[in-house]
Parts: C-alpha cells; structure tokens; sequence
C-alpha cells in the first residue's frame, strides 16, 4: 500500500454570499492551486466532489462533472459527489485517501462546498427538515438542530456538573481562534458576558453557542508520496489514520446522548491506524457545532477523562499553551460551516499546522486530528495526520 | 403566474406518503388514524423495532407483526425553541425526550403547551392531528386528496 500525503488546500471566503454555489466551487479549486503552484488542474486525475444540499439550493444533480468541467480538470481515474451532510469533507477525504493507497489514483481533488442562502430564509429551515430522518424526525419539527443539541448539553450537565459558563468558554475561545482568519464567516472577538447574555436560542443553547449558516466552499488535494515529493516543494504532510462509525440515525435509536460512542469507535479506529493515541496529538479541529460538542468531542476522542470536558476548556487546556489546541482556526463557531466544506476545511488547517505556516500556529505540532460529524449526531468520522510516517 | 402554481411538489413535502400505493408501512398510519401507536415486531426472533420496516433489523426476516406501543409516557428532558423553527412550525417549539416503555424513548414534539408549562417528571399523552392531504393524479386530470395525519404528544 502506497502512502498518502496532502499536498494542497484552499477554501473560499465563507459566509453569506454574493455568490452561486458553482462560483465558490470555482473559487476553493483556484485557491487550492495558487496555495500549491507546483500542482495545477492537469495533475489532477481523481475527483470527488461533496455537498449536501445541491438539489434542495441549487438544483443540481450529478455535480461532480459540472465542478470538473469548471475548473478545467479532466479527471480519467475517477469523478464523483460524497454525501454524508455535515460529514461530507471528512469522508471525501477518506474515499481519496484509500483510492490513492490503493493505487486507483495519484492525485485527487476533494472539493466540498455549500450554497445555504436562499432568496427566503425559511427555505433553508425548511430543508433541514430532510437532514435528519424526514419521515420521523423532520416531522417532529426538528429541522435546524438546537433542540437535539439542548437536550444533549441538559444531559451532560445533569451527569457531569457542567455549566453553562463552560459552554460560553468554547464559542469565546473559537471566535477568538478566528480573529486573524480572513476567510471564516465571523472575525470578531466576543466576551464571556457576551455569550452569556446572548439571546436564547434552545437554552441552555444561545447565540453564540450555534454555529451560523454559512455559504462557501473548500479544496483539498491529496496525492501518492512519490507523486507529492514532485508536486509540493513544503514539507508532506501524510495522512496516518481514518476511522468512521455510525450506529443509529433516528433520535430514537441513539443510545446515550451525551457519550458518543460512534465517536470513540471511530476514533479508536483512527489512533491505532495511525500508531498514536490522544496524548500525542498536538492539534486538533473538532466539530464544534455547538459549544456543547466541542466538550464532549474532547471527552470522546481521549484528549481527558469522561465528564471533563467542562474543566478541560476552563483550564485553558483546548487553548493555545494548553495540553491539545483545538479549532484552531476558529472552528464552526466561527468560520461558519458549509456542510459540504467544513472536514475539508479542518483538513486544510491541520495542513498549515503541520507544516508551521498556519495563521496562528501551534509551535513544533507534528501530530494533528480533525474530527467530523453529521446528522442526528449520527455518523463520526476522526482523521490523523502526521508531520512524519510512523 | 408561476408555472408550478397547483402543482404538487414531493421534495417540499414535509409529511411521509402514508397510503398502500406508496408505501408498505401503511398499516402504521391506518392504526394511528384510529388512535393506535403501533411498529413492527419479528415473530422469528422477537426483535420490536421502531420506526416500523418491512425487514427485521436483527435477523432481516420479512415476518414481521404489527405490535402496539403505550400512549402514555414520561418527560425526562424538556427543549424549548425560542427562534428559528421551520415553516410550518410555531415558536415556542417544545421538544420532550419521552419514556415510553423501558425499550423505546422518543424525542418528539410536545403540542399545546406554552413555556414553562413542561416539566421533568410529567406524564405525556399521544395526541394523533390532521396534516396537509396528498393531492393524487387521478382519471381524465382530476386531483384526489388523500387524508394523511401524524402524531404528537401533549401534557396528559
Ligand atoms: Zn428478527
């Protein structure tokens, strides 16, 4: 088997706009092949195209030929749309990384991205009634998920203790994190008193405990280590490990809400593909959905004990100078989250930081995981990279 | 006018096809049209599964039996939804994570009630409610409306 290393990445602005859903698609290719100039669209002979909400806000199927087409690549090994809702990015990136280890393809495009703002906002509400189980949930009202993410943040703080000032800590952190990002959707600070103050949502979910709804779109270009070593004259960065589980996807069937154990499947997956375990990773960009996810996540990938995820935030110890820092880049919280574009976007900062040239750089991280779910909390998928091979 | 004025349209259909030309879990809408909360249980290995299917979860048998289910059960967790609810929808929309029986919990909305009034501990009740009928080609372009209906819990 053929070792995998990203070679590239770049993304659109995010946020709310003036542009259609193939123009941002445009947009993240080009940046991925300025941030790269040694690798351009002729290189490319693999591409897997994500977005989850094509036909229901762009009226688009079979879209991977269209983004091809777009973006000048011409790929003869394989073109196709991934779908897994607010999973997509991550499990693009898996599909590509296990065709080129296998040797069906050298150089692979991922390329993710979503077009959420409609002419009327209720559109977009409406549709969120198809992301869960239509038939079952979506008819319980539950379109946009606060409430899902609510009942999960009440359980994990009748269990553990944890408050609702932990929770504003995260939101503060990662906005914080996305201060210097030029392409997140939000580039301003918030204080403690702010989060805690913000108008109430789902309580204990506020403002700005929610990830927004964002428009845009992110690439990522992966290739086989003899390809890369000519494709890219900055340091490879190889993908060690993957791991994906779902156990359930109706409310009804999920288990334990406030322990994700899909989560630590996965994870468990990835850490011994990888050869490393949680206190080895240096950096991470978890699915900080919500303020409540970013906890649990740190609990359920191994970074501290169950029910510490509260204390671990307060500590500093998802901050910079702390044990992992996490969302780096400011996360979902703050640059918004595009389904089809966010693991590739998490992808694209563990890139940076591996290599030392992230916007705010964690010093001397040589292990980074980026973790990714969607749904009803239904479907987790966790990704190492590495600075080094094992 | 608009071209799609008076057309029926499945992708902004937020209710299930509930008839037998649709779908082969008619029985649950029939039952619950008539008050009954039913699913679908194995009669080879015993499995009761919920939503219904047509093939067992567990050991994938087609014998399945339609079972009831109790109308009543208690609140553990109470969502109010203060902003944001889908078209369709009113706000405050309260979510209840309910006990059914000690096999099936549900998170499901909680009707006629206003902020505050649910609490843990409470009792809920099924409540069965009409939904917009589907509207169905018919002969020589006649429409025929077919009734559908959903479920919802309520304070008991
Ligand atoms: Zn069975």
């Amino acid at each position: 088997m053929r070792n995998v290393c990203v070679i590239a990445g770049g993304q659109s602005v995010w946020g709310a706009r003036q542009a259609s859903e193939r123009d941002m698609f445009q947009e993240a290719g080009k940046a991925a092949f300025e941030e790269n100039p040694a690798v351009t669209n002729k290189d490319i002979d693999g591409l897997i195209v994500g977005s989850a909400y094509t036909e229901r806000c762009s009226f688009q199927t079979h879209l991977a030929p269209v983004v091809a087409e777009s973006l000048g690549i011409r790929p003869v090994n394989i073109c196709c749309r991934v779908e897994l809702l607010c999973a997509t990015g991550s499990s693009g990136i898996i599909l590509a990384d296990a065709m080129i280890r296998s040797g069906k393809a050298d150089v692979v495009m991922v390329i993710g991205g979503e077009k959420l703002f409609t002419p009327q906002r209720w559109e977009v509400n409406y549709s969120e009634l198809a992301s869960v189980d239509h038939d079952w949930d979506g008819t319980q009202g539950l379109g946009l998920p606060p409430p899902v993410f609510s009942a999960v943040a009440q359980q994990h703080m009748k269990l553990y203790g944890t408050t609702e000032e932990q929770l504003a800590m995260v939101s503060v952190k990662n906005r914080r994190n996305g201060l210097n990002n030029k392409k997140g959707q939000y580039q301003e600070a918030i204080t403690l008193e702010q989060a805690m103050n913000a108008r109430a949502i789902v309580r204990p979910m506020k403002l700005f405990d929610c990830c927004p709804v964002t428009d845009g779109a992110a690439a990522i270009i992966l290739a086989a280590e003899e390809k890369a070593k000519y494709l890219t004259d900055k340091p490879l960065v190889y993908i060690r490990g993957t791991g994906q589980a779902t156990l359930h996807n109706m409310s009804a069937n999920m288990r334990n809400w406030s322990t994700w154990e899909s989560l630590r499947i996965a994870a468990k997956q990835a850490y011994a593909k990888a050869g490393v375990t949680a206190k080895d990773v240096n950096v991470a960009q978890t699915h900080d959905c919500f303020t409540i996810s970013e906890i649990i996540e740190t609990e359920d990938l191994g970074f501290c004990e169950k029910g510490e995820g509260g204390p671990f935030v307060q500590a500093g110890q998802s901050d910079f100078g702390g044990q992992v820092p996490i969302n780096t880049d400011g996360g979902l919280l703050s640059c918004g989250h595009p389904f089809g574009a966010t693991g590739i976007r998490q992808g694209i900062e563990i890139m940076h930081q591996l290599r030392g040239d992230a916007v705010r750089q964690v010093e001397g991280a040589r292990i980074g995981l980026t973790h990714n779910l969607s749904g009803f909390i239904a479907a987790h998928t966790v990704l190492i990279y590495g600075r080094d091979l094992a | 006018m608009s071209i799609v004025e008076g057309k029926y349209s499945a992708t902004m259909d937020m209710w299930p096809l509930q008839s037998k030309e649709m779908t082969r879990i008619h029985p649950f809408y029939d039952n619950l049209k008539e008050g009954r909360f039913t699913t679908t249980s194995c009669r080879d290995c015993g499995t009761r599964a919920f939503p219904p299917r047509v093939v067992c979860p567990e050991c994938l048998s087609e014998n399945l039996e339609y079972v009831d289910l109790p109308l009543k059960g208690k609140v553990l967790i109470v969502t109010e939804e203060e902003v944001g609810v889908p078209v369709g929808f009113e706000t405050p929309l309260i979510h209840a994570m309910i006990e059914l029986d000690d096999q099936l919990t549900v998170f499901a909305r909680v009707m006629n009630c206003k902020m505050g009034d649910l609490k843990e501990g409470d009792e809920v009740k099924l409540v069965v409610y009409p939904v917009d009928p589907l509207p169905v080609d018919g002969k020589k372009g006649a429409i025929n409306l077919q009734e559908r209906v959903f479920y919802a819990f309520e304070k008991a």
